[in-house]
């Protein structure tokens, strides 16, 4: 209900690179521009796992962080959207070779996916405000009802 | 003693770094910094693959600034193959490379100002920015990773209405960053967060081997690559620096090296329009070993590569300025009083994760994994 109808437009979001190159997180912290202005929709940008709705990661999954992306992801609160930015995130991308582990989908469960190397910030602002809401909202309903029937 | 962990994921970090802070009360005493979340090894991948692929892996070693690291290793095949480029493509080279410089430095700016509480010059910054991110996409088709260089030159060629709106967006330009500097330089507020903070003396300079705008604002202005290479030589750069050594300074010598770039762009695209012909030459590419060396907004970039006959890339080594810097670091701790002044130090030497990560061991349970092995 508080996600549903509150919060629908404050959206919290956590930035996690995963070792891409940069590319995606200048262009995330271009949102912050005047020009783009994510916070005008209600996302804002803080990097603080356990208070986040949304997180986007950037870049292929390297070894060392395919253990602390699972610990950050269970720290997000519940209900909560993953969000992959970039071609890395999607599936590895140019470093498929190299020592990683490949896309964000083979840690942990992806709700959306911006395809690009980088994606413009226009479509990042746009994927979240897509995604975001409903998503969010429609799990609090999941998760609401199976607590009626104290199944968590 | 008691200390503070910061990062991997931090309010202020753009990338993951673990920066270990030992604290005596408030001030911070030493700094354990620990690096290897973003290796992914692009060395490695590089060997055995055609340098016309190796170019786009050279790209993807850091998004902020991936052009200067296509252009050396253009350059550096170049050397080894004696290729002569066209005078066109020189030009066309150093204009987008001082785009990308100015957009490094401001958002370099930014990241402090914003570490030092100063969110309406950092806003300002990025949307000045913003300005630079048209240019870039309109000579060369996307606003980072652009892909503009190939072995041999350029890839696309800028006609007469693109050099009147680099013209007139670099007048804008100018006008709105200059604002911008004046009120950094006369903030009383500003000095007093960043004046006599994090100071790097010039005898320090020498034992941490720093580079870049934090060696020039430790009175080292011969350390910029720039007055080595040929083409700004005729451009007739002159390097800025500073002596006081502080983050006040370092800030500074990245503001005037941005008015410095559009001087160079203004001159190299009056350079330019004389000069007539392909913007690309075909490229033979002989076998051997080379080094090229470049100034990167941060400092020196060093390819040290060897090629067969072809250009099948055998062994590559990049070094890149951002390990020099965080050693230098730890001497600038001396003098931060807080734990605050201590973030703001780090955000001030404008570090670049993804370009500083090359080899490492993984430690788990105290036993070191070398990647490469399939991890557990």
């Amino acid at each position: 209900m508080i996600k549903e109808l509150f919060r629908k437009r404050s959206i919290h979001v956590c930035v996690v690179n995963t070792g891409g190159c940069n590319g995606c997180d200048i262009e995330i912290v271009s949102c912050l521009s005047p020009r783009y202005d994510i916070e005008q929709y209600g996302i804002y940008v803080h990097n603080n796992p356990r208070e986040a709705d949304v997180l986007l990661i950037t870049g292929p999954v390297t070894l060392q962080w395919a253990e602390r992306l699972k610990e950050i992801y269970e720290k997000t609160p519940e209900p909560k959207v993953v969000v992959a930015v970039g071609a890395c995130a999607l599936s590895g991308g140019i470093f498929k070779e190299g020592h990683v582990i490949g896309g964000v989908h083979k840690v942990i469960p992806v709700d959306a996916k911006i395809p690009g190397c980088p994606p413009r910030p226009s479509e990042i602002i746009e994927t979240i405000l897509k995604v975001a809401p409903k998503a969010i909202a429609m799990r609090e309903k999941l998760i609401k009802e199976k607590m009626e029937k104290n199944e968590v | 003693m008691s200390t503070v962990p910061i990062g991997p994921i931090h309010p202020v970090l753009k990338e993951p770094l673990r920066i270990k802070l030992v604290l005596d009360g408030e001030k911070p005493v030493d700094a354990e910094i620990e690096m290897g979340y973003v290796h992914r090894g692009i060395e490695k991948i590089m060997e055995g693959k055609h340098c016309h692929k190796g170019i786009h892996l050279a790209e993807r070693v850091c998004g902020i600034c991936s052009y200067i690291h296509t252009m050396t290793f253009a350059e550096c095949i170049e050397h080894i193959s004696k290729i002569e480029i066209p005078d066109k493509a020189r030009y066309l080279r150093v204009i987008t490379c001082e785009l990308e410089r100015i957009h490094s430095h401001l958002i370099a700016s930014a990241v402090y100002n914003l570490s030092i509480e100063h969110e309406t010059l950092a806003m300002w910054l990025l949307n000045v920015r913003e300005i630079v991110m048209d240019l870039m996409e309109m000579i060369s088709g996307n606003r980072i990773n652009m892909s503009y260089n190939v072995i041999g030159g350029v890839r696309r060629d800028i006609n007469r209405e693109m050099m009147d709106e680099i013209y007139k967006k670099l007048d804008e330009f100018e006008e709105e960053i200059k604002n911008i500097i004046e009120v950094f330089e006369t903030g009383p507020l500003i000095a007093l967060r960043s004046k006599d903070i994090g100071i790097l003396p010039y005898h320090e300079v020498m034992r941490t081997r720093a580079v870049g705008p934090v060696c020039r604002a430790s009175g080292l202005p011969e350390s910029d690559w720039r007055l080595r290479h040929a083409t700004y030589q005729e451009l007739d750069f002159k390097p800025v620096w500073r002596t006081e050594g502080d983050n006040f300074a370092r800030m500074m010598v990245r503001h005037e090296e941005v008015l410095e770039s559009v001087r160079l762009i203004r001159k190299a695209l009056e350079y330019y329009e004389e000069c007539s012909g392909d913007i690309r030459v075909k490229a033979e590419i002989k076998g051997g070993k080379g080094v090229w060396k470049n100034e990167a907004h941060r400092g020196e970039v060093t390819y040290k590569m060897e090629i067969t006959d072809g250009g099948i890339i055998k062994r590559i080594m990049i070094r890149t300025p951002t390990v020099m810097n965080l050693e230098a670091y730890k001497y600038m701790l001396k003098t931060c009083p807080t734990v605050a002044d201590a973030v703001s130090t780090y955000t001030s030497i404008d570090p670049c994760i993804s370009c500083t990560e090359r080899s490492i061991y993984i430690v788990k349970d105290g036993k070191e994994i070398p990647v490469g092995v399939k991890h557990p």
